[in-house]
């Protein structure tokens, strides 16, 4: 209870009344996604991943993962 | 001593920053305090920086507090050479920017802490990376809780990459110039094309989510009705989605006006290479410590100042060259080159409350050196400004200016005359020297063999402080 009141007066941003409705909305659905994701990943994992050797994806990696693991992602 | 608050760091009640001579600080409120303690005892702030995500900071002691009565802490933050907005990035760089954003969110909930804002102005391209500049970004994560940010991500993010990717069209990154907090998404929703309701993104994140707008903008919501309504498992749900939702968008890159452009040029390699070494002559001359390259089409010139180590900005009217260009920027690693979409006819406004939020591109200038290679036709002859005109905006943003003057007998030149009356009498090599002498000292003149093109080296005869 206490962080909640420490909390409340830095929300500054209006997060808008329909932007917290349609997540509450999403919530299940994409609670249920994520699970199902992790086991797809290990799937995919399994099978090997088609890599489409487009700039924009080597772009990515960059930004999902930074430096330090970018020789690594070419493995996944 | 002079403090100045910083025109920009006024929403978020955490702190703000300021200006103490001329060095830039930021004050950490009392009530953000919790929050600063926990994303440095919590280990978040040190992963954050050896992932590069963050800009870094020390913290100062023994300053007095701007704002004593609120005053928690200072600290003095890395400083950025060059800020650059949203509405001057390339498709590629808002979604670097975004995917970014995200993967701090991701890393803020793995420290028990959330992304409280998800503005597109907290991020910058620093020194190669993506890197966010608002330290004061993170809150203490409560549990059920949904993101307070959405709207935002939304807006700033997903709204202008939709758009482009849908409509084809770079320009429409333009827009975010029109709204100071994202392009709102009803009107996102109806300028895409209807079938992107049938993609499961971007009919929950534009579509449903305007129309939730719509219709919950009279209700109130507060935080405790919406306490305990969404888990971790879902919000993580959520950022994955936003995540897939980004990384399914794409605009074709290359083919256009002036991304061709070095293929399509009169001169011959010989000419080409001999120009570069010319340029490459005067900035060791001018010695400069940050350079804006203007029309720098993909850097090919722009890369002889920020090879040597010199902070360049390389600025182009033609998105398609400026992604081309930040490719090569993250292919090659490099640290000292930073492209962006700017059209100099009309070039970014002061902008937001004030005109102060967002700086105009004069505003961020001058600078020690700018380089204007084949582009003074293009101002003067398509865009009709009188060389006069020219040369007094050249002598108000740098000290030293590299320029290229491309007579009217060049191919380039007769093209842009090809439609229109020549009604340019002053467009001669004298009329060019006159008008620019006005305001500058010819240095150094060289004519390029085997072209008829004439590189100057220049100084300018106001003596103003250069920042």
């Amino acid at each position: 209870m206490r962080i909640s009141i420490l909390l409340k007066p830095l929300m500054y941003l209006d997060p808008g009344s329909g932007s917290f409705i349609i997540q509450m909305l999403l919530a299940g659905f994409l609670g249920i996604a994520v699970a199902v994701r992790i086991y797809w990943k290990k799937i995919v994992a399994f099978f090997g991943k088609n890599k489409s050797g487009k700039v924009q994806d080597e772009l990515d990696e960059l930004d999902e993962y930074g430096e330090q693991q970018d020789s690594g992602s070419e493995e996944d | 001593m002079e403090t100045k608050t910083e025109a920009a760091s006024f929403r978020d009640p955490s702190g703000f920053l300021f200006f103490k001579d001329g060095a830039l600080y930021r004050q950490i409120n009392q009530g953000y305090r919790e929050h600063y303690d926990h994303m440095q005892t919590s280990g978040l702030y040190e992963s954050l920086i050896a992932q590069k995500l963050i800009i870094s900071h020390d913290e100062i002691t023994g300053m007095d507090f701007p704002d004593p009565a609120s005053g928690y802490k200072i600290i003095k933050p890395d400083v950025v050479d060059f800020i650059s907005y949203p509405y001057e990035w390339s498709f590629l760089q808002l979604r670097g920017a975004a995917l970014t954003t995200l993967r701090l969110a991701r890393a803020a909930l793995d420290h028990g802490m959330i992304l409280k804002d998800a503005s597109a102005y907290n991020l910058q391209f620093h020194k190669g990376h993506w890197v966010l500049i608002d330290t004061l970004s993170f809150e203490i994560y409560e549990e059920g809780v949904p993101w307070v940010a959405y709207r935002q991500f939304c807006q700033h993010f997903l709204a202008p990459l939709a758009l482009m990717a849908y409509r084809r069209d770079q320009r429409l990154n333009l827009m975010s110039r029109l709204f100071i907090d994202g392009i709102p998404l009803d009107i996102t929703a109806k300028l895409l094309p209807s079938r992107t309701k049938l993609w499961f993104g971007l009919l929950t994140h534009i579509h449903l989510h305007a129309r939730s707008q719509k219709q919950y903008a009279d209700k109130a919501v507060s935080r405790e009705q919406v306490r305990g309504k969404i888990s971790q498992q879902a919000l993580i749900g959520l950022l994955d989605s936003l995540r897939n939702t980004i990384k399914g968008l794409s605009v074709p890159v290359g083919g256009t006006e002036w991304a061709d452009y070095y293929g399509e040029t009169n001169y011959s390699p010989s000419a080409f290479d001999e120009k570069k070494t010319i340029v490459s002559d005067f900035i060791d001359k001018a010695k400069p410590e940050r350079v804006w390259d203007l029309g720098a089409n993909t850097g090919e010139f722009s890369r002889l100042a920020s090879d040597k180590g010199v902070f360049t900005v390389a600025f182009d009217v033609d998105p398609s060259a400026v992604s081309q260009n930040y490719i090569r920027v993250r292919k090659e690693r490099e640290e000292n080159l930073l492209p962006l979409v700017m059209d100099l006819t009309n070039p970014s406004p002061g902008l937001g409350w004030g005109h102060c939020e967002r700086q105009s591109l004069m505003a961020r200038g001058p600078v020690p050196l700018v380089l204007a290679l084949a582009l003074v036709h293009h101002m003067a002859i398509s865009n009709n400004v009188p060389l006069g005109r020219l040369a007094s905006f050249f002598s108000q943003i740098c000290e030293h200016l590299v320029i290229e003057f491309v007579p009217k007998s060049d191919s380039q030149v007769q093209r842009l005359l090809l439609s229109r009356e020549d009604i340019f009498n002053e467009y001669t090599v004298s009329g060019f020297e006159a008008a620019f002498q006005a305001h500058f000292a010819i240095i150094e003149k060289r004519s390029v063999s085997g072209s008829e093109r004439i590189l100057y080296l220049m100084k300018s005869n106001a003596s103003q402080v250069v920042k």
